[in-house]
């Protein structure tokens, strides 16, 4: 019985087969993606307003690059290597430990060449400055880039650190260990309306369990959300809360793969604990260090919630983030053509940073 | 065990209860009285021990709000989902994994190049074209987008890839189709795959925000996550903070026990999810 069902559809030769099963997933790729993602090239060439737009068709007009220009550019644009010491000095810097780490060993070609670019467009872009009588065209775009990179730059480190530790210090087949191991995971699959929910009234200066311990101990509350000296700290504390588990996890991946007779080598020299993480387990994790620190700046510079939801961007648009500003520009200004244009520039950087960690994630086979 | 295991141990259990009170504190809120939480938030052990405790907050949230709609809506976009990723990529992997046919090496890398764009650089044109075809505020457009995003597609790839040919060869010898060993032999073989993507799935569409906001205008067809984002900016005036945090316990259940339930598979599914994209 079951071979006679089984003889019917021997008919089909490999491709045919290969047509038949590939055919839905094609399908939707070519419709949801693929063409969406030209579609949204497209509009950026345009002067689009969604509202004219959804009522007459034609209402739109093709402008070339003019939204890019309006977006990223100015009048009076000058370059100086001052312009933004602070900035200009991590990009030297980046690029001086590029050249140094890989002349030493210490990097390998993709992620010195990685950071040695960072470093260079650090060097390069906070340079342009409006030079007399001149003014960017939009005032808010490259603070709001600022903002991110700030987020970024801010996130990143805060996770990865806190997750190694945890991750050295988890590591092992012990009951203990596997419920500390959850409990850190945990707040990982929680959504980000709910996160936002949880740290807006954790941070509220009235009703907040931080404010409250701050006055039992005798302080004075912090205005979290409404400080502009605080509001993008509170974000990256939550975004540190939320997301250290997949960090985490990674890592104790790592781990495991070095050999244990590394260790054991080690403690007979009375290397151990401390001295056995900083001369053994970091160097043998350099590869998934970067693997993490790539995958968190990809996913961190994507942050919405957290801005959208705890401040709205504010105060004074000092947590102000790219993908907010791209999703207000559109929905809020109905500024199709422009908003595209900034998700073609979010697509240029996301793209490079993919790239780093395909070439980095292939590295080693 | 040495002593310095234990000293270890506690070390790190002071810390884990740091990270553990914020969602400690929206579970014991939940069972406090608005009346009480309107006044102060922290009664007994700074808010963490519910007392004085009521369940008046979730008998509020069953009987009248919309939390109870949301909710549903949630689980029919996380199922449909789910089912519809699965579908397009445990086809796609298997044929790209083991059949030999023209353009493939081209289809693979047009997949690849799909991993490295980012919702938000397609939600525009995406949000076009749902109202040009008047799709919005529908389970439909809320599901479809997820399933042209070809992560599931590597990840079923790699799984079929690794399992031995001979199985496949010795069916082809007793004259079986390939769309019969794929849905009779494959397919069986593949459920830890499976099941490591529908988790994965089935959380992205729990949580996943910005398409959903962009989308789903009409509050009828919020989904749970966007529901509870369009409430708490009023959250202390209206709805009062109790309800409002026994909303975000009741969003975030579905997420929890799956997690507790299947933490293996969880763990399994974030971090294949995160390292391909």
């Amino acid at each position: 019985m079951l071979r006679d069902k089984w003889r019917k559809g021997q008919g089909l030769s490999q491709p045919q087969a290969a047509a038949v099963l590939l055919f839905p997933f094609l399908a939707v790729y070519a419709a949801f993606l693929i063409y969406p993602f030209f579609m949204g090239v497209w509009i950026s060439l345009h002067d689009w307003n969604l509202l004219a737009v959804a009522f007459n068709p034609g209402a739109k007009e093709f402008i070339g690059t003019e939204n890019y220009v309006r977006t990223l550019w100015g009048r009076n644009i000058e370059w100086g290597l001052f312009a933004s010491p602070v900035m200009q000095t991590v990009g030297v810097l980046g690029i001086g430990l590029a050249f140094l780490g890989y002349r030493q060993g210490r990097l390998t070609r993709a992620t010195a060449l990685a950071i040695g670019i960072a470093g260079a467009l650090f060097v390069l872009l906070p340079g342009f400055y409006p030079g007399e009588d001149g003014r960017w065209y939009d005032r808010r775009f490259w603070p709001t880039v600022g903002n991110t990179i700030l987020f970024v730059g801010l996130a990143v480190p805060g996770v990865t650190i806190t997750a190694l530790i945890l991750a050295a210090a988890l590591d092992g087949e012990t009951r203990a260990k596997a419920i500390l191991r959850t409990i850190f995971f945990l707040s990982q699959v929680l959504s980000v309306t709910v996160v936002t929910l949880i740290w807006q009234i954790m941070f509220s200066p009235r009703q907040g369990l931080i404010a409250n311990v701050t006055e039992a101990l005798g302080g004075s509350p912090i205005v979290w959300l409404t400080d502009q000296q605080f509001a993008m700290a509170a974000i990256v504390i939550t975004t540190v809360w939320w997301s250290l588990g997949i960090a985490m996890i990674l890592f104790l991946a790592g781990i495991q793969d070095i050999s244990k007779d590394i260790y054991e080598a080690a403690a007979i020299d009375d290397a151990r604990g401390i001295k056995a993480f900083w001369y053994i387990t970091l160097p043998n994790l350099k590869r998934t260090i970067t693997l993490v620190v790539v995958l968190q700046i990809i996913l961190h510079f994507q942050v919405f919630g957290q801005s959208h939801l705890m401040t709205q961007g504010g105060p004074n648009d000092s947590t102000q983030v790219l993908v907010r500003y791209i999703y207000q520009t559109a929905f809020r200004d109905s500024e199709l053509g422009k908003a595209s244009a900034m998700a073609v520039f979010l697509f240029v950087i996301m793209g490079a940073f993919s790239l780093v960690q395909f070439v980095v994630g292939r590295e080693e086979d | 065990m040495h002593r310095s295991y234990y000293w270890l141990i506690t070390a790190l259990s002071l810390p884990a209860f740091v990270w553990l009170i914020p969602t400690i504190w929206m579970v014991s809120l939940s069972f406090q009285p608005n009346e009480v939480l309107a006044r102060t938030t922290s009664t007994t052990a700074f808010g963490l021990i519910p007392l004085p405790f009521t369940t008046e907050n979730y008998a509020a949230l069953f009987s009248f709000g919309q939390t109870p709609m949301w909710f549903l809506n949630s689980a029919i976009v996380a199922l449909g989902m789910t089912l519809g990723v699965l579908a397009v990529s445990t086809t796609a992997g298997y044929a790209l994994a083991r059949l030999e046919f023209p353009f493939k090496r081209a289809i693979m890398v047009l997949c690849l190049v799909g991993l490295m764009v980012p919702e938000q650089a397609v939600f525009i044109p995406l949000y076009t074209m749902f109202a040009d075809l008047g799709w919005h505020n529908s389970y439909h457009a809320l599901i479809l987008p997820r399933m042209a995003v070809p992560i599931g597609v590597f990840l079923m790839m790699q799984f079929f890839r690794a399992i031995p040919r001979d199985i496949e060869e010795a069916a082809r010898i007793d004259g079986v189709g390939w769309l019969q060993i794929f849905w009779y032999i494959m397919l069986p073989l593949a459920r830890p795959a499976m099941m490591t993507l529908a988790i994965l799935t089935f959380l992205y569409a729990w949580n996943d925000y910005l398409w959903p906001l962009v989308s789903a205008r009409e509050p009828e067809r919020f989904t749970i996550t966007l529901g509870l984002a369009s409430i708490q900016s009023n959250f202390a005036q209206s709805e009062g903070l109790g309800r409002v945090m026994a909303s975000g316990v009741i969003a975030s259940l579905p997420v929890v026990i799956l997690f507790l339930m299947f933490q293996r598979y969880v763990v399994r599914a974030m971090t294949a999810g995160g390292t391909k994209g």
